[in-house]
């Protein structure tokens, strides 16, 4: 591509292909002709036959299409923003969060409140830590910022509720001791999703 | 079928047909909405409706349900009385039609030995009067448009006076092609001329296509559906309709539909006349059944047209067909 | 004994329909009850026998002529009562009745007059083979009233052929693709500039 062509931002209808239209017949005989073609074309059979061929596909050739949402999910990629996951240590199950408070800082929307205070081993702990959802935007700013990746974005994307404060207490984040074994590593922005090989498809090349 | 072999007709039969052919048609038209939806989500790759009771089978149910405890609207600047016999007209006029047509085979009920006839009342001249009922069904959706004071519904009703008042001409004069090679206007007649194995659709394929688009355009289905169509009149005359008012239209609208299938196979297909293994009822269930089908295919396939294009199609396409088509079947029929 | 209930059903409902459509304001109830009387009168048809009668009155009466009255009725609204304007009432009155004892006159006739004989379509021919009700008007329309029925055919050509001349005087003719009308408008808009310009000097 030479620069002259890479710099004209003026994309419009230079590179453009016109199909080879026929002419409105404008004589009573086009017309008629028109009208006869159309008529014993075979288009509408293939339309016909089109939609006879999906339904023998998602009958007999299990390609329905539909997801049955609620009992059956889309893996969703590692990039979704949810709701957070307090994380462990995965050796000794402790809390993974050191109660330096960036994340706080960092809250554009100021939804993150910590109260730390010293343990008797006069390290630092959390006594408190809620992330207030009426105002959190998941940004994942809190999650890009923490040192430890103690707190990342889950998978939990459904987030109707009787409460807000259902899903925004520290122990609803946190993983379960007794599941520690299932915590999953936080893949990091950028992770592409891990059904992305199913989802390629060819770009076609004149686009 | 020689109609000499067959027992008495009695009165008791006829009213137990008529209370067959009410109950059975209307559970049909109500269970079409399934199929419909379900027919139309499989073509889409879709499962349809599921959840009401196995594969949604109950569906129907659920929606019964619904249609009948919704609130019942009456705008208020409608015509009253009119805005509720409208839709009276529509699933009435769709029943009576059924009346002179061959629904099911006939059978002798065995205990009280009552013979329950295949047609309800077989006048003499069942195709005209069928096509005449379907012509008196215009006045649902007409008055309906007209009463519910909506500019919608006037469109609609407007659409539909066009609309139907176009196609029946296309309706009677390609069935008028088979009708003088039968020479009779009585479904039994048609029947027993295709005895022979030979249907009427090998002598008559255009005007089997012809009525089959004018059957479309009088059932108000897919590539006619002006009357209703949301994308342009809102919902044209059933805008204002709510509850089971609604509800009967859309039973009329199954109705009419079955009533088309009947009519083509019939006429066009051979009838109820055994055909190699298969026995006659099976025979003439299938038909209606795959008309039915192609119908909700054809809905599922192709793109509705304009009105003009409607119009244009009716006017200068069909209507010359179905002349020229008549006229050649009567010089076949003068000269050999 | 049917016959005589059906008969009064029908003659009864006819009659009471009509008289909606004469006396109502509202022009949906009359064009619909007139459209009812139509099928009712289908019955009556049925009743004496004429099944091809009684299903021509439907499809011609009930589906295509009253269809028609409707189509007109799309242009005002419908579901307002109409004012009626008699300035001669006694005129309105004479006319009426005069029409109604024209009708009397009419249909009494055959039941006065020895001469008039009116062909029924029997149920059976001469050699005692059942005939069809169509066929027997087919015959009867082709052979008795042949003359008649050519000139009707006739009239209604002539009604179409000027049917289709009135209306479709200009019907190649898009006002919206039409350059002579869009040339008007230049016109006119270059009247108006010109004035504007006479105005401003």
């Amino acid at each position: 591509m030479s620069l002259e062509q890479f710099k004209n931002r003026n994309v419009g209808t230079q590179n453009y292909v016109k199909l080879d239209l026929a002419h409105t017949p404008t004589t009573g005989w086009g017309q008629f002709k028109q009208v006869v073609g159309r008529t014993f074309k075979p288009e509408l059979f293939v339309g016909l036959w089109v939609t006879f061929r999906e339904m023998g596909n998602a009958l007999v050739g299990g390609k329905m299409h539909t997801t049955q949402y609620p009992f059956e999910k889309l893996p969703i990629s590692p990039r979704y923003r949810a709701i957070h996951d307090m994380l462990r240590l995965m050796e000794s199950g402790n809390y993974r969060c050191i109660g330096c408070g960036l994340c706080e800082k960092i809250c554009i929307s100021n939804c993150i409140s910590m109260e730390t205070k010293y343990d008797e081993n006069q390290r630092k702990e959390v006594s408190e830590y809620t992330i207030n959802f009426g105002r959190c935007i998941f940004c994942g700013y809190c999650a890009e910022v923490c040192p430890e990746l103690a707190i990342v974005h889950g998978p939990r994307y459904e987030t109707a509720s009787e409460q807000r404060a259902s899903f925004s207490l520290f122990e609803d984040m946190l993983t379960p001791i007794d599941k520690l074994n299932l915590q999953q590593e936080y893949d990091g922005f950028g992770a592409i999703s891990p059904n992305a090989d199913e989802n390629i498809k060819p770009t076609p090349l004149a686009y | 079928m020689d109609s000499t072999m067959l027992p008495e007709v009695t009165a008791v039969g006829v009213i137990i047909k008529a209370v067959l052919i009410l109950a059975v048609i209307a559970a049909i038209a109500g269970f079409g909405t399934y199929i419909e939806r379900k027919i139309l989500a499989f073509m889409q790759r879709r499962l349809g409706p599921q959840h009401v009771g196995p594969y949604g089978l109950l569906q129907l149910a659920a929606d019964g349900i619904k249609l009948f405890t919704k609130e019942d609207i009456i705008p208020q600047h409608a015509n009253k009385i009119i805005f509720a016999v409208a839709p009276v007209i529509t699933a009435a006029t769709a029943f009576i039609a059924l009346a002179a047509v061959p629904v099911f085979p006939g059978f002798t009920i065995p205990l009280v030995d009552v013979y329950v006839p295949s047609i309800a009342s077989d006048i003499n001249v069942g195709i005209l009067f069928v096509l005449g009922m379907m012509a008196a069904g215009l006045y649902g959706p007409l008055l309906a448009g007209m009463a519910q004071a909506n500019k919608w519904g006037i469109l609609g009703s407007a659409r539909t006076a066009i609309q139907f008042l176009s196609y029946e001409v296309v309706t009677g004069l390609s069935i008028l092609a088979p009708i003088m090679m039968v020479g009779s206007l009585s479904f039994v007649d048609f029947n027993d001329y295709q005895a022979d194995g030979t249907w009427l659709v090998v002598y008559q394929p255009v005007a089997f296509v012809l009525f089959l688009i004018a059957g479309f355009a009088e059932t108000n289905r897919t590539p006619f559906d002006l009357l209703e169509h949301e994308a342009e009149v809102i919902s044209g005359y059933v805008t204002e309709y709510s509850g089971m008012r609604w509800g009967l239209f859309f039973i009329g609208e199954y109705a009419n539909m079955i009533t088309i299938g009947v009519i083509a196979s019939v006429v066009f297909l051979g009838g109820y006349n055994d055909f190699w293994i298969f026995p006659g009822w099976l025979m003439i269930i299938g038909k209606i059944a795959f008309s039915f089908f192609f119908m909700l295919w054809v809905r599922a396939a192709w793109p509705h047209v304009r009105p003009d294009q409607l119009m244009w199609l009716c006017w200068k396409v069909l209507m010359p067909l179905a002349v020229i088509n008549v006229v050649i079947t009567g010089l076949v029929m003068m000269i050999i | 004994m049917y016959e005589v209930i059906a008969f009064y059903v029908f003659a009864v409902s006819t009659t009471i329909l009509f008289t909606i459509t004469a006396m109502s304001k509202n022009v949906l109830y009359a064009m619909s009850s007139l459209a009812a009387g139509m099928v009712m009168i289908s019955g009556l048809f049925f009743l004496l026998g004429a099944d091809f009668l009684g299903v021509v009155q439907l499809i011609v009466y009930v589906g295509a002529v009253m269809a028609l009255y409707a189509f007109a009725m799309m242009f005002f609204d419908a579901t307002k009562d109409i004012k009626e304007r008699h300035q001669n009432a006694p005129l309105v009155f004479l006319l009426g009745g005069l029409m109604a004892v024209l009708f009397v006159v009419m249909f009494s006739a055959p039941i006065i007059g020895d001469n008039i004989q009116a062909l029924y379509p029997y149920a059976v021919d001469e050699f005692g083979n059942s005939i069809k009700n169509a066929e027997y008007v087919g015959m009867i329309l082709f052979t008795k009233y042949l003359i008649p029925f050519e000139v009707a055919a006739v009239m209604l050509l002539v009604a179409m052929i000027a049917g289709i001349i009135l209306a479709g005087k200009k019907m190649d003719y898009s006002l919206t693709e039409c350059e002579v009308s869009d040339e008007e408008l230049k016109v006119e808009e270059l009247d108006i500039a010109e004035k504007l310009k006479k105005e401003e000097a």
